[in-house]
């Protein structure tokens, strides 16, 4: 899992930039505080904050939401209870050593024994058949593919005609189909895994769409010299934005405002420092 | 005798042209559906249609310990089934209310 180091004014704008890169929301993703901003005389910055941040391994789910559910009915509720803490002494004690040492880069959290990570391959089976499950409950028809992107990123992709009732206007349907998907397929263990669902190509021809505005826009800053403001953006779509900018040269990208007004600035390299 | 079996079959041909068929069939289909793939006790899940004059009203009631996983952080999961819901609903004509209770 990969590792992102950004700076900011404060500690909070330093983790803003953090998701921004990682195209994730706050409660995916894991901070280290690498330094806290520092101010210098009359307010001036003297040192900007800077953080580390991924995107969250997968790790047990919390108590409230795991209950019992493996062994229902089972009375071992204080025996699990002094489990848990102990195994969180026994994390704390990991933190600690992870701050000390230089670059904890790959080190995975522990993980509960009996909370086994999902494979990939079930985790593709599982998307598979919710996605044709759902397209038959539609009464609809339509192939059903899906793969990983990479190993952080699973997709399913719903083809063929007359689907336009699973995207809905602007997408919103389609975005409710991802949520489920993500919470039934991945139930609540996946919190590395990023979950995309399209249906009729709809999804990939949104990001071509922007990859290409974003590319006139830095284009048009390239050329006049002045930062342009996108328009305000969920995380993966300005994860998009920041990726293709990041291909050009003379440009780069700041992130500004709070969720869900996060928008990406457009700025000139040199302006930037 | 053959024209009575012609029409049979063109009537079964497919369930959402069957006359016989509910209005808001679907999406009574696309809401039982949904919400079997999110519980852990599908037996516990219960569905009760009621008409009232704003169009159809579905109630679900699941397992104590599944109630949870319909509704979702600040109620994301419950929100995303009752889109879904009613884009199904509206192929069909109907509008429909979803609710979940204990």
């Amino acid at each position: 899992m990969e590792w992102v180091e950004t700076t900011g004014r404060t500690v909070e704008e330093a983790k803003e930039a953090a998701l921004d890169k990682l195209g994730v929301d706050k409660g995916d993703a894991e901070f280290e505080i690498v330094e806290e901003a520092k101010s210098g005389l009359f307010g001036r910055l003297r040192q900007e904050a800077r953080v580390r941040a991924r995107v969250e391994p997968a790790r047990p789910r919390p108590k409230a939401e795991r209950k019992d559910r493996k062994r229902r009915g089972g009375g071992g509720e204080d025996e699990r209870a002094g489990a848990k803490a102990r195994s969180s002494d026994a994390s704390d004690r990991e933190t600690h050593k992870k701050a000390m040492a230089p670059a904890p880069a790959a080190a995975a959290p522990p993980r509960g024994p009996e909370e086994p990570v999902m494979a990939p391959a079930e985790r593709e089976e599982r998307l598979q058949s919710f996605l044709s499950g759902l397209v038959d409950a539609f009464g609809l028809e339509g192939r059903t593919e899906v793969d990983h992107v990479d190993d952080e990123t699973l997709e399913g992709r719903v083809m063929g005609d007359g689907l336009g009732l699973l995207i809905g206007p602007r997408g919103q349907t389609l975005a409710a189909v991802q949520d489920l998907a993500r919470s039934a397929v991945l139930r609540g263990g996946g919190r590395g895994i990023r979950l995309r669902v399209d249906v009729g190509g709809y999804q990939e021809r949104r990001r071509e769409a922007l990859q290409r505005f974003t590319r006139e826009v830095a284009e048009q800053v390239l050329s006049t010299g002045t930062a342009v403001s996108m328009e305000p953006m969920p995380p993966p779509d300005r994860k998009v934005v920041h990726d293709t900018v990041n291909t050009i040269d003379g440009v780069t990208t700041h992130s500004e405002g709070e969720e869900p007004k996060r928008r990406v600035l457009i700025v000139p390299e040199d302006a930037a420092t | 005798m053959s024209d009575v079996e012609e029409e049979t079959v063109e009537g079964a041909d497919d369930g959402a042209d069957d006359p016989n068929r509910l209005p808001g069939a679907t999406a009574i289909d696309v809401l039982e559906y949904l919400v079997g793939t999110l519980v852990d006790d599908p037996d516990a899940i219960e569905i009760s249609e009621e008409d009232d004059r704003r169009g159809l009203r579905l109630q679900v009631r699941v397992a104590p310990d599944d109630m949870g996983r319909v509704i979702g952080r600040r109620g994301r999961i419950a929100n995303a089934i009752r889109t879904l819901v009613r884009a199904a609903a509206a192929d069909d004509g109907v509008s429909v209310d979803v609710d979940f209770v204990d």
